[in-house]
């Protein structure tokens, strides 16, 4: 029974829900980290440097004072919804570990819908956000939540056709099969324009900057998370980074080559290495990205979305499906 | 939620209230959005957050004593209303200033004046979302604030004019320092160029977005570099020369459109040519004294009154005085530019997203402590 | 050169009133013209129609009356020039708020100030002043006065 219960998949799910839990968690605290020192050297400054070496601990005390601080509730906010939208934001990202292949083998558990996963649990991202703007009641928050609907409704759809496209070449949704087909030439280099579309579409998914309208801070205070105040904030706060994780993870599995290196020169780098140094490469792009441009405006975003994006990567995966046929 | 959507004609339009503390607004602006979705219906901006009464200060206190408060109405721009009121002050006793001091007011003018711009420009970045240049505009307006600090010791509220001159004269430090400033600049403005000016998400942000034009501007009084970009080529500096400007070579930099991003160019040409007025004062500063040693304690200041415009980072900007004859100004008023700057948007933003609002807003340029005085 | 033909217009329009000219240059404008208060929207006409535009709108109490001061200005050098008008201290004045659409907000401080009251503008509500605000600070009879004068005193 023991034996049975320690080699079974049930004992590998907890497990890895344990090490993802821990590993999110550190995770979206290293990349406020790494935001920070980010933006603090492309703006000419340090960044945080007080608290541990070159301030590495400032979000863990970060982290510890939001933990510390009053929940409040607004006036007239609808309460069961108020509290629940932060959770709400948390655990869909949390189930997107569930199929990421970090290495060869190293997945805690290779589903053969694996991409139909991650995408279809973060759409419910956008639920949460959308509950948690409108039980703010307040209006910034309604105008970032409505917002950041019809944002993520616009950049689905290219990311999802992005997706296919790669998809139909390996003829698999298990992430797995699509590293394992890229061992020798990556995907971004077959399918140049589905990688420009899905990194353009994730950064808008994820809220990052130029597409960071809903909660666009000069306009809209701080959009949807305007009334939330300790973990409540923070825990949105985490979502987000570890959304972007996430998001570039998922990149760099389909268009990046995984755990593969360069052409299949590996260099004896282990696979897991390569995989996260690629994944924090695209992450790190993003954030130059968010410190560089300033912020669209809504209706732009939406025209570039349903005018060019949409276009783009509906041609892009016909040609895809016309290539593999005749191949 | 019932009161969230408000319908008072049963419609569809609800009230914002923007503000008064809001990231954008510059100050404490409050503005009464009707929105429709997010289209703006009506505009009301409500102001006088910051009233503290100057006018009325004016009048019970010596005309020596106002100087203080002058640096305090437009906090952006200390030195220029400082400068603009011994000038006034000034005209209305007949008291004579050296040359050096009038050059020496000059450069550090517009040193201010770069400041000011150059914090707009920062702000207004920020306001559209982008929060690099923010940082390398502070960069830079450090440096003339360390500049200014050396002569009048101050970072912020100057008061450094004095009747008949200035309270200190400048040093070789001080000279050194402003020519490795312009030097700085000179190659700073490529490095703007390529950020923002050519940016292509900062273009159609504001392309064609809150077009004021000649005839509106005119109806609302709109002054400065606002006015320039629709064209109107309106400096106080080259209209009614004061101090010593009628001796530069500078151009008045204008737009066409009258949108936001002609805005934003004519204040970043005018950064350039006020490098330009700096670097000529310098190379033409002349010796001598810095203060008329015989400004006499009673100001000989006549009955009637005194109308002295000069030209703030935001437009025209007056100070009118009634004098009775005593040491106190019977009336001051203070005319001041981003009054009609701002009261300009109730026909601006009408029919404009939220978010062109902002983008509106901050590429007016109000100081809204100078609108409420 | 629009600052002739607004004195032209001004004296076939206001040919009785007193047009003070300013060599010295100390009040800034080059003329200014006193014109009795009913005349005041004539008067705004004529500069719009010459392409001014309107620079201030300004107040003084004395013991006997106040005195309401326009400042025009076009764009053209040294054109500025004044339009006053005696206004009693039960007076109403004129508004011109639909000649000019700025001066809407000049009439609200105006009147936040002194209490003279413009009629013709809707909107009369404080606009510096808190919304409840039934005082006039910058009315001779407010707070901390240096002095009160008859108008004479200072204008002679």
């Amino acid at each position: 029974m023991s034996e049975g219960f320690w080699g079974s998949e049930w004992f590998r799910l907890i497990l890895g829900l344990v090490i993802v839990l821990a590993f999110s968690q550190l995770n979206a605290l290293f990349l406020v980290w790494l935001e920070r020192k980010v933006s603090g050297h492309i703006q000419l400054r340090p960044g945080p440097m007080e608290v541990g070496p070159h301030g590495l601990l400032q979000t863990i005390a970060d982290g510890v004072k939001l933990i510390g601080k009053e929940l409040i509730l607004p006036l007239q906010a609808d309460k069961k919804l108020f509290f629940l939208a932060p959770v709400l934001v948390f655990t869909p990202v949390l189930v997107g570990f569930l199929v990421l292949p970090f290495g060869p083998g190293l997945v805690i558990h290779d589903m053969n819908v694996g991409v139909l996963l991650v995408f279809a649990f973060s759409t419910i991202t956008v639920l949460a956000i959308l509950t948690g703007g409108w039980a703010s009641n307040n209006k910034y928050a309604l105008l970032g939540a409505v917002r950041s609907v019809a944002q993520n409704v616009a950049y689905e759809i290219p990311l999802l056709l992005a997706v296919m496209s790669v998809v139909l070449m390996v003829h698999s949704l298990s992430f797995s099969q699509i590293v394992e087909s890229q061992k020798t030439v990556w995907f971004i280099f077959i399918q140049p324009l589905a990688a420009l579309i899905y990194l353009i579409a994730a950064t808008a998914e994820t809220n990052r900057a130029p597409f960071d309208i809903p909660e666009a801070e000069s306009e809209l205070v701080a959009g949807f998370h305007t009334e939330y105040s300790g973990m409540g904030f923070g825990l949105f706060f985490l979502a987000e980074y570890t959304n972007m994780f996430i998001v570039c993870a998922v990149a760099t599995s389909l268009f990046l080559g995984g755990w593969n290196g360069l052409f299949g020169i590996s260099l004896g780098i282990p696979g897991v290495c390569w995989f996260l140094l690629k994944t924090y490469f695209l992450i790190f792009v993003i954030m130059w990205v968010r410190w560089t441009f300033p912020r669209v405006r809504f209706d732009q975003l939406m025209n570039f979305s349903w005018k060019v994006m949409i276009p783009l990567s509906l041609a892009n995966l016909v040609i895809t499906a016309i290539v593999v046929k005749i191949i | 939620m019932d009161e969230l959507v408000k319908n008072e004609a049963g419609d569809r339009i609800y009230t914002l209230n923007l503000g008064p503390q809001h990231p954008s607004t510059h100050g404490v602006l409050r503005i009464l959005l009707d929105l429709d979705g997010e289209y703006i219906v009506k505009a009301d901006p409500v102001i006088g957050y910051g009233h503290r009464g100057h006018e009325k200060m004016g009048e019970n206190r010596l005309y020596r004593q106002f100087f203080p408060n002058t640096s305090r109405i437009d906090y952006l721009a200390g030195l220029l209303y400082n400068h603009g009121f011994v000038l006034t002050v000034e005209k209305f006793a007949g008291i004579k200033v050296p040359e050096r001091a009038k050059y020496i007011r000059v450069i550090a003018s517009e040193l201010n004046r770069i400041s000011s711009h150059l914090l707009w420009f920062g702000t207004y970045l920020l306001d559209i979302g982008g929060i690099t240049p923010f940082l390398y505009a502070f960069d830079d307006r450090e440096q003339i604030l360390d500049i200014l600090d050396t002569i009048t010791g101050s970072r912020l509220t100057y008061s450094y004019c004095r009747l008949g001159g200035v309270a200190r004269d400048v040093d070789s430090k001080f000279i050194d320092m402003t020519r490795a400033f312009l030097k700085r600049m000179s190659s700073r403005w490529a490095d703007y160029e390529a950020l923002v000016s050519k940016n292509v998400i900062f273009i159609h942000r504001t392309r064609d977005v809150g077009v004021i034009d000649e005839e509106l501007a005119r109806q609302y009084g709109v002054t400065g570099p606002n006015l320039r970009a629709c064209g109107v080529a309106f400096d106080v500096r080259r209209s009614e020369p004061y101090e010593v400007y009628d001796r530069f070579d500078f151009e008045i930099p204008t737009g066409s459109r009258g949108d936001a991003l002609d805005r934003y160019d004519v204040r970043f040409r005018e950064m350039q040519q006020s490098c330009r007025i700096i670097e000529q004062a310098l190379d033409h500063l002349p010796e001598g004294e810095i203060l008329t040693p015989k400004v006499p304690q009673k100001l000989p200041v006549p009955k009637g009154e005194v109308y002295f415009a000069f030209e703030s980072p935001r437009g025209l900007t007056a100070y009118y005085m009634v004098g009775d004859g005593s040491q106190t100004p019977y009336r001051c008023h203070i005319r001041v530019p981003s009054f009609g700057n701002l009261n300009v948007l109730n026909e601006v933003l009408p029919g404009t997203l939220v978010a062109d609002a902002i983008a509106i807003l901050g590429s007016i340029d109000v100081v809204i402590p100078e609108i409420d005085r | 050169m629009k600052i002739k033909d607004i004195e032209a217009r001004m004296g076939k329009q206001f040919a009785g009133c007193p047009l003070e000219r300013d060599e010295a240059g100390v009040t800034g404008a080059l003329w200014s013209i006193s014109v009795p208060l009913a005349g005041l929207r004539d008067a705004a006409t004529e500069f719009k129609d010459a392409g001014f535009f309107l620079e201030s709108i300004t107040a003084l109490d004395f013991e006997d009356t106040f005195e309401l001061v326009y400042h025009f200005n076009c764009y053209e050098p040294c054109s500025r020039v004044i339009v006053r008008m005696l206004c009693g201290h039960d007076q109403l004045a004129p508004t011109i708020c639909d000649i000019f659409r700025g001066a809407v907000w000049l009439e609200r401080e105006v009147h936040d100030f002194f209490g003279i009251v413009f009629s013709g503008n809707s909107d009369m509500r404080p606009l510096l002043l808190p919304e409840d605000a039934d005082y006039h600070p910058l009315r001779k009879t407010f707070g901390k006065v240096g002095a009160y004068h008859k108008r004479e005193v200072i204008y002679g």
